[in-house]
């Protein structure tokens, strides 16, 4: 029996019916067609299906759609406008060219929004805290390392903007 | 610094302390850092190339001006990548798609008694329940790398290959995951959901997962054709001359080594999409391919049996693969059978844990490696016995990873006189084997890697001494290495010498002693390599027994606008092939990169390539753009000379336009001459209008990258926790075309290699299930697992290609495995530990520590 169900995804409502053992990504990707959140894993291990959850950032394979019912849903595509300007955590992983396949890489920015967000006009992350936060989320392209650069070009107060290192 | 022509440059973050990152600003040496950057540029440039190109052969550099090429700029994929924008293959939502999910075995090896289907064809949704007997005129998977050369294969025609995959199985099952039949229904999950509803009866057989095993005398049989479960013995090099330099050895000292079989789980699981029409007779497939004109090639007439002209195949964006996705699977030929029976797209996605069970695995050799010297540290040979698992079944190519891949390069960077390898490549109860980033050069890097460790510990010397000693030296090259391949160019001792000097090799015994106080041992170990990569001349791929050409294409179409593009054979998989070989164009026709895109990955488009593996796409199909634009350029020289009104021997072409030699205000700019050759007015009768070339690029040998590799790690005296805490990397790949992309690379090849010296194993038990067939028992690195490494490199071009280009995309995968084991060796090794098996978990350490033998 399906249930009737509602979710605010990217600032506008959405209604429909769904089964009760839907996962949320399954709403996002073949619902409503937002396929920037990704399925890499049938564990919730890899971390490409992170969405925000009321802010929160969360792996939508592991939440059923019934359990997210009534909450405001945040997705890739409600980050930057297609083919529009990039956020500054965004931008600071081009800088840094913090993706490679790019598979991984919506559900990094998504997790890491938080971080960022959440870092905001305190301390910058340390990198071993960065490195912590990102253990969620599994790449095999970039050993990581562009990406640590990206969140720390982000988190880097205006005075510092750069992050040290090589350009090359 | 100034990089001498054809000397080694080095570039990168420099620090004294190998501990530190080359990230740190508070690095002592950061000034020298962006001088050698800038060194490294230097080397790129146009005289970079010189010294060794003078020998170099028709396709050698010209002076060029390298404007772009070099320089690191921003990949212009990632923006669309970073929007999340980007459509992979489980993206794709053709109108009336229906789903196809696969029944794999339970059960490692049984005979099939019967399927029955009736109660799935009953389920919700369901439109088609196939097996095997709905495809008796398909032909099994083609394996085209057949160990010992393909003379006897000639006009190519691999069909009838002994054991070869059938796209499904009806006689009998041979690993977990085989599969065996498929439904398609209206939704992914009814047609799981309908998988369970297919009843099979199976006669249990007897399971062998060792290659070792598996050539034991009455061991199971996997395929009635292939008695002994032997597909290949291969040997190289010198038997006899091995031996006896052995036998007659002052000190000689051996290992029994096993490297583990590896999953490489790219984070985007395989995928595919068929899509026949009915009108026109034409399929699309759409997949998780690195390589689309391959299989169709392979697809079209050899499985499928349909015209050639009839299938079109589209690599969309793919989500990583390391090798992985250059195989032919059932899953790309059944969704095309299935659409076309069913008149509706048909649309396939694994899940994680199918991708462990059905897509190619990586190394599993057993080996039995032996090492002779002097007592004053001169290697004099080096034979390895290799037991390699080729799985159920022979892969596209993983025959060829498992022999030449692996056994050609065991002797890496050492001048050995006599060096033997032979192999025994056998079948098991286990998915099959194929490429994992740094095929066959990992597996030869490690087993050389660990003899020359305990060979510098039974003769009491520096590890990184007995290596100096043993390296090529610059003069030899050309380079034979009685293995069967020729180095094209090396210099390896400044490489040397800047990763021991980088690594801070000099100050480990302090920082031993200190660690020691902590309750840490900490251990260095040092790893060189040479990959061969570049693959490959056709003619010498064939004598490996490579059925097919291995040639890289390229077709540049110049606008009349001015605007340019360039449309390659091969397809990416995370390589950011639109902004490198936009800068390749650019650079040779002195335009701006943003005047140009770059088109992959649908055969209807593009120029015949075989597609992006063994990293060759910066070595192969640059050179194809990077020729093309010589032709280009050539044509507008001729026509120039009707423009400027002059002869042609005064026509220059020089920063995007043509000039009059000497007369600068008579010139044309490269837009202009775009818009006159499109109109084609009062061109002679020799020059065709339009600007329109391609290069079908086949190098006369392969390229071989090499470098040093120095891992430090602590040991945890009471867990046994390995911590790699500094990681120095020297790279050389000849010329490089953009460093930021080519260090991105190089990171993520290097946390590979981590990943199976510590954590990465792909575990079956005595019934042949894989255990570890999710991630929660596959261990991948997590960001918290690494610490930065100190990268540098050094540039020794290549005079096999235009470029000086070497392979560069996974080359930094070969040598850390030995690298961390040779350091935790290194850290026991007052226990009297001489060897670990991979993965080095920190119960296995522990045992050790404990005072247990393996």
């Amino acid at each position: 029996m399906d249930l009737n169900l509602n979710l605010n995804v990217n600032g506008r409502p959405e209604r429909f019916a769904a089964q009760p053992n839907e996962l949320l990504v399954e709403r996002l990707r073949d619902g409503l067609g937002l396929t920037g959140t990704k399925v890499g894993c049938d564990t919730g291990q890899c971390g490409t299906c992170v969405v925000r959850l009321d802010g929160r950032s969360v792996k939508s394979c592991l939440i059923l759609t019934a359990a997210a019912a009534g909450s405001e849903v945040t997705t890739i595509e409600g980050v930057s406008e297609r083919g529009g300007e990039l956020t500054g955590l965004q931008e600071a992983l081009r800088q840094e060219h913090g993706t490679q396949c790019g598979f991984c890489t919506p559900g990094m920015v998504m997790a890491l929004g938080e971080l960022v967000e959440t870092s905001a006009g305190g301390e910058a992350p340390t990198e071993p805290e960065i490195r912590e936060w990102l253990t969620g989320n599994l790449c095999r392209c970039t050993g990581y390392h562009s990406v640590v650069r990206g969140v720390q070009r982000a988190c880097a107060p205006a005075a510092e903007a750069g992050v040290p290192g090589r350009e090359g | 610094m100034t990089a001498v022509p054809g000397e080694t440059a080095t570039a990168g973050g420099a620090t004294a302390d190998g501990a530190a990152t080359v990230r740190d600003a508070t690095a002592v040496e950061d000034t020298a850092a962006v001088e050698d950057t800038t060194a490294v540029r230097d080397a790129t440039a146009a005289d970079g190339a010189t010294d060794v190109m003078d020998d170099a052969p028709a396709t050698a550099a010209e002076p060029a001006e390298h404007a772009v090429l070099g320089q690191p700029m921003d990949a212009r994929e990632d923006p669309r990548l970073l929007r999340g924008e980007a459509t992979y293959v489980a993206d794709i939502d053709l109108p009336g798609t229906a789903h196809m999910a696969i029944l794999g075995s339970p059960v490692a090896h049984a005979k099939l008694l019967s399927i029955d289907t009736k109660a799935a064809e009953q389920m919700p949704g369901v439109l088609k329940v196939a097996t095997a007997a709905d495809f008796t005129d398909v032909m099994p998977l083609p394996c085209i790398w057949i160990p010992g050369g393909v003379e006897s294969h000639f006009p190519p025609h691999p069909y009838g290959l002994p054991g070869a995959r059938p796209v499904l199985t009806g006689d009998a099952v041979r690993h977990v995951g085989d599969p065996i039949a498929v439904v398609v229904a209206e939704t992914p999950r009814q047609a799981a959901a309908a998988l369970a509803a297919i009843s099979v009866e199976y006669e249990p057989l007897p399971v062998v997962t060792r290659a070792d095993a598996a050539l034991a005398e009455g061991a199971p049989q996997l395929h009635e054709a292939v008695p002994g479960n032997l597909n290949a013995y291969w040997t190289c090099g010198d038997k006899d001359r091995t031996d006896a330099a052995i036998a007659g050895a002052e000190v000689t000292v051996e290992l029994d080594l096993v490297n583990q079989r590896t999953i490489n789980s790219p984070i985007e699981p395989r995928g595919a999409v068929g899509d026949y029409d009915a009108t026109t007779g034409e399929y699309t497939l759409y997949a998780t391919t690195q390589g689309p004109h391959n299989h169709r090639f392979l697809l079209s007439a050899l499985v499928l049996g349909i015209p050639f002209n009839k299938l079109r195949v589209i690599a969309p964006t793919v989500g990583g693969s390391f090798g992985t996705k250059g195989y032919l699977y059932p899953d790309m030929a059944l969704v095309l059978l299935l659409s076309k029976a069913l008149g509706r797209p048909v649309k396939w996605v694994d899940t994680r844990t199918g991708l462990m069970n059905s897509t190619v695995q990586g190394r599993d050799h057993r080996q039995h490696v032996t090492l002779a010297g002097t007592r004053d540290g001169r290697i004099t040979a080096v034979r390895c016995t290799s037991y390699a698992n080729l799985g159920a079944y022979p892969s596209t190519i993983g025959p060829g990873v498992a022999t030449a891949l692996m056994g050609r390069s065991i002797t890496g960077m050492y001048a050995v006189d006599a060096a033997f390898c032979e192999v025994y490549a056998a079948f098991t109860n286990t998915v099959s084997l194929g490429a994992q980033r740094g095929s066959g050069r990992a597996e030869a890097a490690f087993l050389m890697e660990r003899l020359v460790d305990r060979y510098a510990g039974e003769i009491g010397m520096d590890p990184a001494e007995v290596r100096r000693r043993n390296l090529v030296p610059k003069e030899e090259f050309p380079y034979d290495n009685g293995l069967g391949w020729t180095y094209d160019s090396g210099n390896y001792l400044p490489n040397f010498d800047r990763a021991i000097e980088l690594s801070g090799y000099a100050g480990m015994p302090a920082r031993k002693a200190e660690a020691r106080t902590r309750g840490k041992r900490l251990g260095v170990g040092i790893a060189t390599y040479v990959a061969i990569c570049g693959v490959g001349p056709s003619t010498r791929m064939s004598k490996e027994g490579m059925l097919g050409g291995t040639w890289e294409s390229a077709n540049i179409r110049v606008h009349p606008t001015g605007e340019v593009a360039v449309t390659v054979g091969s397809a990416s998989t995370g390589q950011s092939h639109h902004t490198v070989f936009a800068m390749v164009a650019a650079d040779e026709l002195g335009i701006d990169p943003s005047q140009v895109q770059v088109y992959e990955g649908d055969t209807l488009k593009a120029p015949y390539g075989q597609g992006t593996y063994g990293s060759r796409s910066y070595s192969m199909a640059a050179p194809a753009v990077a020729l093309t634009a010589r032709k280009i350029k050539a044509k507008l020289v001729r026509a120039g000379a009707v423009f400027l009104g002059v002869p042609e021997d005064k026509v220059v072409y020089r920063g995007g336009a043509v000039h009059e030699d000497g007369n600068p205000a008579n010139t044309k700019t490269f837009s202009e001459l775009a818009m006159a050759m499109w109109y084609g007015w009062g061109l002679p009768p020799e020059i065709e209008p339009a600007l329109d070339e391609t290069t079908h690029f086949d190098p006369p040998d392969f390229n071989y990258p090499f470098g040093t590799h120095v891992a430090v790690v602590e040991v945890d005296e009471l867990t046994g926790e390995t911590e790699v805490v500094a990681y120095t990397a020297v790279d050389d790949a000849g010329n490089i075309g953009n460093p930021k992309i080519v260090d991105g690379q190089i990171e993520g090849s290097i946390v590979h290699g981590l990943g199976q010296a510590l954590m990465e194993a792909a575990e079956y038990d005595e019934n042949g299930v894989l255990i570890s067939s999710d991630l929660n028992h596959y261990a991948l690195p997590r960001a918290a697992d690494v610490p930065f490494f100190a990268l540098d490199r050094t540039v020794t071009p290549s005079p096999h290609n235009p470029l000086g280009a070497k392979g560069a995309g996974e080359i930094a995968t070969v040598p850390p495995a030995a690298a961390v084991v040779n350091a935790v060796v290194d850290a026991l090794s007052d226990l009297g530990v001489r060897h670990i098996d991979m993965p080095l978990t920190p119960e296995k350490v522990w045992r050790r520590l404990q005072g247990e033998t393996q």
